[in-house]
């Protein structure tokens, strides 16, 4: 073979290497269908028609246990749900747990960065430690967490000073704090996200702008409005709308740590769908108009985000 | 105004020297170049200068006053950055004007001296807008302005025209060094570009591999040479430098030729070459005469055509080519014999192992 | 123009000149409030590093804990090890009478695992569901990942390469699948495979992901094949070779790197995914998320046995999370944002 190469080298045009199947090339508009065709039909099938069939189900009253065929009922789902208290007392919680959280993943990942900007001995490995929760499968951080913030023999209340048992907090059981703790929860996964994203950005800015301003005689919260903060601002735009959308949807968490409860203080609409679909009278007619709505939340949400981001690329 | 003086100044990362000990006067007003490959040191030297860079050891005294260890923007100096350093988000006039606002000038004073500064550079068409809409020239005088505008002892420049292209930098090299001669202020000017260290510069501070290899006026360092260094760096192309054999008052050099060597001379090399013979010959292009009588020869190897000269390579003996710059009108054949003189005046000797000049003997004509 | 005479009253850095410089710094940042403040923030990154660690080495020694030690009151820093935990979530157990009991106990050939069974007066009757479980998401995620690697690779490759039709709106297409809500996908889902009897089924969970996956994939292996150069494969189909040559030959070497990151970063999404595997799987291919919260021994949550499994679940994470620290910016953003 490597006699072949270097006799083609010296003769390149008259020698050329076999062509699988005999002569028969494929041209380059063949291949782009035949590498592409696959994606695309496994998302269509999975992806799209599932779409789609939800949607037309949302339409309906069917449920999967019951061996009716499914009826149509018009926008009845869409009505009942949108004017169910219950709902927007779920997507108050809903609302209320992405602003917390994502409030103060933002806060604590973006402090962190600014921690961790400058390299030193071991920054490397504290980074990496930092990070690993944020890789866990949420399920089984949620649970862990359980045994935590267990008021008798959870490890939380007892870090942060609550030795008494009988007048610790009960972080799980009590329904000011319930959503507390799956936001602090959230936080302790996340923010190594949002740090990572805002360390990408900060590494990228020049060290000699900032000396600039040093010999220019510049404040250090100048320095930090006018160098740091535009520079880092795309990427932490970006980790919020990735952190805010993936808050929206969060489910193993809630399942993992309250199941929504106590009552329904934290049951999010995620949660929420779950049990209508698969619990309770399997409703899948209903739950499939509240999947619809919370999925065009979600794409509202997501543009909004995207047409700032294009904004602060521009300025 | 202000005279620079670096004491012994050093800069060691661990334990290796980026800057050995250094000792130098810059004198007011004058236009002082740090030139050199990349890594020399020439950059580490100015920024201990401005206090971006802690000294490991030595002092920096501007006017006679010790700043070694003051902040970089309580030592009155202003930094000219390669890559403009300029606040994206502010206007020109805005960051030309920012260094006075951080010194609490009066409003009217700013802008005021704002608009002299711009109208010196000619960019006061220019001032609303963003830098970032700007090319890369009028970035570097916006970042110039800022510098001008502060009216500091001293301007310190880190490769100013390194980030601009090749056609805007012969221009801005004369527009600064005109501002230079208006403003007379002293300006230190860090470049790895011999050419315009040549053409800008007062003095030239040569540097390479952490040590000064020679401080002397453009002419001094084009003339007299004070190593193969700087025989080898300054010029384009750099000066030709022949080992040859010194004996009996000739040198033996590479192609069977031999160079009488004048009885001044002759003193000279017996006192400083070491016994062996070996010395090193060097003499510029321009030293070089075609003369069909000449004693040296050599054969054409090459014959590159620059506009309004010519420069011949010439081979003595197989690897061994130097330059000869002819006039345009010369035309020869590649492969044909050449014979040439060298200058007497022009020509340098070097010791072959201390890669230093042999001293000029005394009442040679230096030109 | 005149100059202004500069600041008589600087003050120069405190302390300066007695420090050893041997390395890059500013002037000012040798002064003592300098170091100072750096020590603080290095302690700051401590505890918070800390803080990070804490929630998941204290699940680690929970399942090295003795049933009681796990519920102790107040929580046992210092205990003595046990592999209870590991034993109740890998084994059934039945309760054995007081005579067995004491039978056993006379006993000196029982394995270890039946020594500890013995101690809470029970006895193995064989391995519980977790092992089969674990297997599962082994299987699940493993095969799941080689196919939307693989296809993902030809797909990006594709999208890089050449100007595909409505490409960004495709792209963008791909991407939003990734911000569904599962449950909005899971219900028709659902309703198909059981149609088709694709409900807990292994190819069932393996397509699903599969096609979860790739959304990711794509982005994340275009963003790779991106940065290598055209003009390797357009140098080698000079010399003769066919685009798929090329594209076996030339760029798959070149893409092993980023593949290898794409490779893990899905396996580590399906390793870890709950929601899909709850909703449609029940028993034959349960994965090990669903099945972890479950862990019920007789009589109460057992903590030791769930934090044993916990433990089993995060290892390859946390190993993996370390090998793949360099491409975890870009892993995490779908390929959007590369460091540097």
């Amino acid at each position: 073979m490597a006699q072949a190469r270097t006799e083609r080298k010296l003769t390149s045009t008259t020698t050329a290497p076999r062509r699988a199947g005999g002569g028969r090339q494929l041209s380059d508009n063949r291949i782009v269908l035949l590498f592409i065709l696959p994606t695309m039909l496994l998302l269509i099938v999975m992806n799209i028609f599932p779409l789609i069939y939800s949607l037309y189900l949302s339409f309906t009253n069917y449920s999967v246990i019951s061996t009716d065929a499914p009826v149509w009922v018009g926008v009845e789902n869409y009505t009942r749900i949108l004017s169910d208290p219950d709902f927007w007392h779920n997507f108050a919680v809903t609302g209320r747990y992405t602003l917390l959280s994502v409030g103060l993943q933002t806060v604590v990942g973006f402090s962190l960065a600014m921690l961790l900007r400058t390299k030193f001995t071991g920054s490397g490995i504290l980074t990496t430690i930092i990070l690993i929760p944020m890789m866990l499968s949420p399920i089984v951080v949620a649970v862990f967490w359980k045994l935590i913030f267990n008021p008798s023999y959870g490890i939380f209340n007892y870090l942060i000073g609550f030795t008494n048992i009988n007048t610790a907090p009960e972080w799980l059981g009590e329904p000011q704090l319930a959503l507390w703790a799956i936001v602090i929860v959230d936080v302790w996964m996340w923010s190594p996200f949002v740090m990572l994203l805002c360390l990408a950005g900060l590494s990228a800015i020049p060290e000699y702008l900032y000396e600039a301003a040093a010999i220019d005689r510049a404040s250090g919260w100048f320095q930090f409005r006018r160098i740091t903060l535009p520079q880092v601002m795309p990427l932490l735009l970006i980790a919020i709308l990735f952190r805010t959308i993936e808050a929206f949807k969060q489910f193993d968490l809630v399942q993992g740590l309250t199941f929504g409860g106590p009552g329904d203080v934290t049951e999010t609409v995620s949660v929420q769908l779950y049990r209508l679909a698969f619990q309770g009278q399997f409703n899948t007619g209903e739950s499939s108009a509240l999947a619809y709505i919370v999925l065009v939340v979600i794409i509202a949400i997501s543009n909004i985000f995207i047409l700032a981001l294009n904004r602060v690329r521009e300025s | 105004m202000a005279n620079i003086d670096l004491v012994n100044v050093e800069k060691k990362f661990g334990d290796v020297f980026a800057v050995k000990p250094l000792n130098l006067s810059i004198k007011e007003g004058e236009f002082i170049v740090f030139l050199g490959p990349s890594g020399c040191g020439k950059t580490t030297t100015l920024r201990m200068i401005s206090g971006l860079e802690a000294v490991t050891d030595g002092n920096i005294l501007l006017n006679q006053r010790d700043v070694t260890w003051l902040h970089p923007s309580e030592r009155d100096i202003a930094f000219v950055f390669q890559f403009f350093a300029l606040y994206s988000h502010m206007s020109a006039r805005e960051n030309i004007a920012f260094p006075l606002q951080a010194a609490q000038t009066p409003r009217d004073e700013v802008k005021q001296r704002v608009a002299q500064v711009a109208k010196m550079l000619r960019i006061d068409h220019l001032l609303d807008r963003k830098p970032g809409a700007l090319s890369g020239g009028d970035q570097q005088r916006i970042a110039l302005a800022r510098a001008l505008v502060r009216r500091p002892a001293a301007f310190l420049m880190d490769e100013p025209l390194g980030a601009l292209d090749a056609e805007y930098r012969e221009s801005m090299r004369a527009e600064i060094k005109r501002l230079h001669l208006d403003i007379g202020a002293t300006t230190v000017y860090v470049t790895h570009d011999q050419v315009e260290a040549m053409a800008m510069s007062d003095r030239i501070v040569i540097m390479s591999a952490a040590v000064v290899q020679q401080v002397g006026t453009p002419t001094e360092v084009y003339n007299n040479p004070a190593n193969l260094f700087v025989a080898r760096f300054i010029g384009s192309p750099g000066m030709n430098l022949l080992k040859g054999t010194y004996q009996a008052g000739a040198i033996h050099l590479p192609g069977d030729n031999r160079y009488p060597v004048s009885p001044a001379w002759q003193r000279t090399l017996d006192h400083h070459l070491p016994g062996n013979g070996a010395v090193i010959v060097g003499f510029r292009p321009e030293a070089v005469q075609l003369n069909p009588e000449g004693e040296l020869n050599a054969s054409v190897y090459a014959d590159d055509l620059h506009g309004g000269y010519s420069m011949l390579h010439l081979e003595l003996t197989k690897g061994e080519v130097i330059h000869a710059r002819a006039g345009r009108e010369v035309h020869m054949n590649i492969g044909a014999p050449a014979r040439f003189e060298i200058v007497p005046e022009r020509v340098r000797f070097f010791h072959p192992e201390t890669e230093l000049a042999i001293p000029l003997p005394e009442g040679s004509a230096t030109r | 123009m005149t100059a202004v005479p500069s600041n008589p009253n600087a003050v120069p850095t405190p302390g300066a000149p007695n420090v050893n410089v041997n390395f890059s710094t500013r002037v000012d940042k040798v002064s003592r409030g300098a170091r100072w403040t750096r020590n603080v923030r290095a302690v700051i990154i401590i505890i918070i590093a800390l803080i990070m660690l804490i929630p998941t080495v204290w699940m680690a020694m929970t399942a090295f804990k003795s049933r009681p030690d796990a519920v102790a009151v107040p929580p046992k820093v210092f205990f003595e090890p046990s592999l209870e935990g590991f034993v109740s979530l890998l084994t059934n157990r039945r309760q054995l009478t007081a005579t067995e009991i004491a039978e056993y106990q006379a006993r000196t050939d029982l394995a270890w695992a039946d020594q500890i069974a013995l101690v809470r007066g029970q006895t193995i009757i064989g391995p519980s569901d977790f092992p089969r479980q674990l297997l599962n998401s082994l299987i699940i995620a493993g095969v799941s990942t080689i196919f939307s690697v693989g296809f993902g690779v030809l797909a990006a490759y594709a999208f890089s390469r050449f100007p595909v039709p409505g490409k960004d709106d495709l792209l963008f297409f791909i991407l939003s699948q990734r911000m569904l809500p599962p449950v909005v996908v899971t219900i028709p889902i659902f309703l198909m495979y059981r149609q088709v009897g694709l409900y807990d089924t292994h190819f069932g969970m393996i397509l699903l992901y599969t096609a979860f996956n790739l959304s990711f994939s794509v982005w994340l292996l275009k963003g790779f094949i991106d940065e290598i150069p055209r003009e390797y494969e357009e140098a080698a189909m000079v010399d003769g070779y066919t685009r798929l040559q090329a594209f076996r030959k030339i760029v798959l070497p070149q893409a092993t790197t980023g593949i290898a990151a794409t490779t893990v970063f899905t396996l580590i999404f399906s390793w870890n995914e709950y929601a899909f595997a709850l909703m449609l799987t029940s028993d034959v291919a349960r994965t090990a998320p669903p099945s972890i919260p479950l862990v019920l021994g007789t009589g109460g949550i057992e903590w030791a046995a769930i934090a044993a499994g916990s433990l089993a679940f995060l290892i390859p994470v946390v190993i993996v999370t370390f090998l793949l620290r360099k491409h975890l910016l870009r892993g995490v953003t779908f390929g959007a944002i590369r460091k540097g």
